[in-house]
């Protein structure tokens, strides 16, 4: 076995027992964790069918910025967790019925990948000797970019929803005012007093 | 070539730049206090527009290499989506100010969802499909949890979101094998791998594809997250949700097994078939016993999308134009009726239960009237217009030689008309009650009675949509 | 050798279980959004495996939209659960039942 075929076997392994676990597992901070050892060793594949920077993106978006806030709202919210995971074992036999299916008639279509004939002629950008994240740079924001355009338009619906949704101005707090706090000047602010001695206010 | 492009896809930049600058614009000056004037204008961008995109395109053109294409099936859908959105939009207003929850952001919602629907009839390409669906499934997640204090709308969004969610992943997958494949993502170039016949790896990607579909319009047996959806939204939210996203869906559903599966006909009108049967039984069967009307405004969308998939699954351009001509007459009889439900109220209060219409005929017998011919017209009762939609796509399937699924909606459209006719029972014989005090702002009486007006007057000659829908079906399919 | 079926196995084994996962944790909405991110991850793997086996860098530009996307679902849906947290003091959907269907 070649090192490229052990690797790709260790990988392999890892993403799906990560992916498994994510699921069943008990507690929900686990479950993340396990989610992020499914995305690294899943960046390990992605390597080795030479997409480096696809790669670089799961690890710098998914680990670094998705499963954190998955953590953050997990550890945000109090949520008895053991009480939730009480019903599990009541859908455990439909789910794995249902997996088990699936994955056979899965297993029925990969036998052997067919490819349509002469796809070779249809391939709209086929992969040249330029490094990987040049090449994709030229087509990102050249052949595609309306698509370009199309996810900052989707981006902006996330920013506006997580927003709109969870923004809230309450009332009776402080707020730091910086024009005001800039405008202050001593003779607004305090008042001398000329207090004679022994006499108090 | 990019000014080109950018000349095809004018409407939607323009409609993407309006929604950026409404956003600054509200954002910097009154906020909230904006929503109600930021509304208006954002329907009548969508009326300008609509009616720019109706009058002035024409051919087939294509932008950025085949991706996006604009073609008189686009327009036709295009224009519907943006006449239904605007017509929601403005008899929303009143019910969302009465309520409190007319905020600024949702025009903008609604228009940068606008844009995802135009891009996703005018799809050429998986990704482009992928990119449009998207966005307007995003905005859309956010409009049902609107409101956001009440348990109900954020838990319809909670589930809109999950199942929707869930439904672009089997679509993705679908795609993903769709693309290994043809080696192309475009429609034109799956066509020409497809050929005739069918791989296993590709039966697989085809049918994963059509099953995120179908949760997309909410055909049995995807339609699970519909009734909670429609019942929990806000109801203008509820009313955008029947009409503009149900058009745009069953359009990309009709451009996909077209342009880049139709020359497998065979194999997916099967798919299309089931689907279209159970929609019509479950939508039917399904809404008797419903007591609440947003409820049963659900299960009958369920119903009519199955209806609208029977011209689908008829295989030719005459059902696709079945297809686009019942959906234009579905969304309209749609605005109509929830024109009405926005409308109903006791002391303030929003009121869903249909037994709160008893003697309804009593008190409003304009507006009684009015919706009784609405109700004959969903459930397809001959003189108003709902019965010529029927009748399109009847004929649609008799001509493909599809008998049984003819009869089959035969009588799932009699079990339908049931409880279409109960709740004129209630208006017209039910007990006395005065459940409902609320009056009816004038834009929302006006849409209600010209929604009413155009089910009878229509029937004349469809105010000529028929043409419009057939130029747009020979467009899609040949 | 490596071919294309093996990455593909890692693929339909990751979706399988993502849908697995969705039925398993009815209740349990953040692990739901978890399986649907594995559902996404099976599909990127796809994606990249037949660009790679393809030879056509197509595979990799959907893969990068796919990632952005599911980037902003991650957010929209953890924004929405915030909500209904904030609501309702559990994140259980089926005990809510407010809505019977």
């Amino acid at each position: 076995m070649s090192v490229a075929a052990i690797a790709f076997y260790c990988f392999a392994l890892t993403t799906v027992a990560g992916g498994l676990f994510t699921v069943v597992s008990r507690n929900p901070v686990h479950s993340v964790l396990w989610l992020i050892l499914s995305f690294l060793s899943s960046a390990g594949l992605f390597v080795l069918l030479g997409a480096e920077f696809i790669a670089m993106l799961l690890m710098i978006v998914y680990v670094g910025a998705v499963a954190v806030l998955f953590l953050f709202v997990v550890m945000m919210l109090d949520i008895d967790f053991a009480e939730l995971k009480a019903e599990m074992a009541k859908y455990m036999p439909l789910a794995l019925l249902i997996g088990v299916i699936i994955l056979l008639q899965l297993a029925m279509a990969y036998g052997s990948w067919a490819y349509s004939d002469g796809f070779e002629t249809r391939l709209a950008a086929p992969q040249g000797d330029m490094q990987n994240t040049a090449a994709l740079g030229l087509l990102v924001y050249d052949k595609y970019i309306m698509l370009f355009q199309l996810a900052g338009l989707i981006l902006l619906v996330a920013m506006i929803g997580a927003i709109v949704l969870t923004l809230r101005h309450r009332q009776n707090i402080k707020r730091q005012d910086v024009l005001a706090q800039l405008y202050r000047d001593p003779a607004k602010a305090m008042e001398l007093k000329d207090i004679k001695p022994g006499q108090g206010l | 070539m990019i000014s080109s492009d950018i000349q095809i896809v004018l409407p939607e930049i323009i409609l993407a730049l309006f929604a950026m600058g409404a956003l600054l614009g509200a954002v910097y000056t009154g906020k909230d206090k904006t929503a109600s004037f930021l509304t208006w204008l954002t329907a009548g961008v969508f009326l300008v527009l609509g009616a720019w995109i109706g009058l002035n395109g024409q051919g087939t053109q294509e932008a950025f290499g085949g991706m996006f294409i604009d073609d008189s099936f686009s327009r036709f859908a295009k224009v519907v989506i943006l006449f239904s959105a605007a017509a929601v939009l403005i008899v929303s207003i009143d019910y969302m100010a009465k309520r409190d929850l007319l905020r600024f952001e949702y025009p903008i919602l609604v228009a940068l969802a606008t844009v995802g629907m135009m891009v996703m009839v005018s799809a050429g390409d998986l990704m482009a499909l992928y990119m449009g669906l998207e966005l307007q499934s995003l905005a859309l997640y956010v409009v049902a949890s609107l409101r956001r204090d009440s348990a109900k709308s954020t838990e319809a969004g909670l589930k809109y979101f999950v199942l929707g969610a869930l439904s672009s992943g089997l679509l993705l997958y679908g795609a993903s094998l769709t693309y290994g494949f043809a080696g192309t993502t475009l429609f034109s170039g799956i066509l020409t791998a497809v050929g005739h016949d069918v791989s296993i790896g590709l039966l697989f990607g085809m049918v994963f594809m059509m099953s995120g579909f179908a949760f997309k319009v909410s055909a049995a047996p995807f339609h699970m997250w519909t009734p909670d959806v429609y019942e929990g939204s806000p109801t203008p939210v509820t009313a955008f949700f029947a009409t503009a996203p149900k058009v745009a869906a069953m359009g990309l559903f009709a451009r996909v097994v077209y342009d880049a599966f139709g020359g497998v006909v065979g194999d997916w009108q099967q798919i299309v078939m089931m689907l279209s049967i159970l929609s019509m039984f479950v939508g039917a069967i399904a809404a008797i016993g419903q007591t609440n009307i947003k409820r049963l405004m659900a299960y009958s969308s369920i119903a009519h999308m199955g209806f609208a998939l029977m011209g689908l699954a008829a295989g030719t351009a005459m059902g696709v134009e079945a297809m686009l001509v019942y959906m234009s007459i579905y969304v309209t009889m749609n605005i109509g009726t929830f024109a009405f439900i926005l409308s109903m109220e006791k002391d303030g209060k929003p009121v869903t239960e249909i037994k709160a219409l008893s003697m309804y005929s009593k008190k409003e017998p304009l507006k009684a009237l009015a919706l009784l011919v609405l109700m004959f017209s969903l459930a397809g009762v001959p003189p108003m217009l709902g019965f010529m939609g029927k009748l399109a796509v009847f004929r649609a399937a008799l001509e493909a030689d599809l008998v049984w699924l003819a009869v089959a909606a035969g009588i799932a459209s009699v079990i339908g008309a049931f409880y279409y006719l109960r709740v004129v029972y209630y208006m017209y014989f039910g007990e006395d009650s005065d459940a409902l005090d609320g009056t009816m702002s004038p834009v929302a009486w006006g849409m209600l009675v010209a929604s009413a007006v155009i089910m009878l007057v229509g029937i004349v000659n469809l105010f000529g949509i028929v043409p419009m829908a057939a130029e747009a079906a020979q467009a899609l399919v040949n | 050798m490596i071919g294309i079926e093996h990455y593909l196995t890692v693929a339909a084994a990751l979706f399988v279980i993502g849908i697995f996962g969705l039925f398993l944790n009815r209740k349990n909405i953040i692990i739901l959004l978890m399986s649907i991110e594995l559902i996404l991850l099976s599909v990127n793997i796809n994606f990249v495996a037949f660009s790679s086996f393809l030879n056509d860098l197509v595979g990799q530009v959907f893969t990068l939209f796919v990632l952005t996307v599911a980037a902003a679902e991650a957010a929209i849906g953890l924004a929405i659960l915030v909500c209904f947290f904030r609501n309702r003091g559990t994140i259980d959907v089926e005990d809510v039942n407010v809505m019977k269907g």
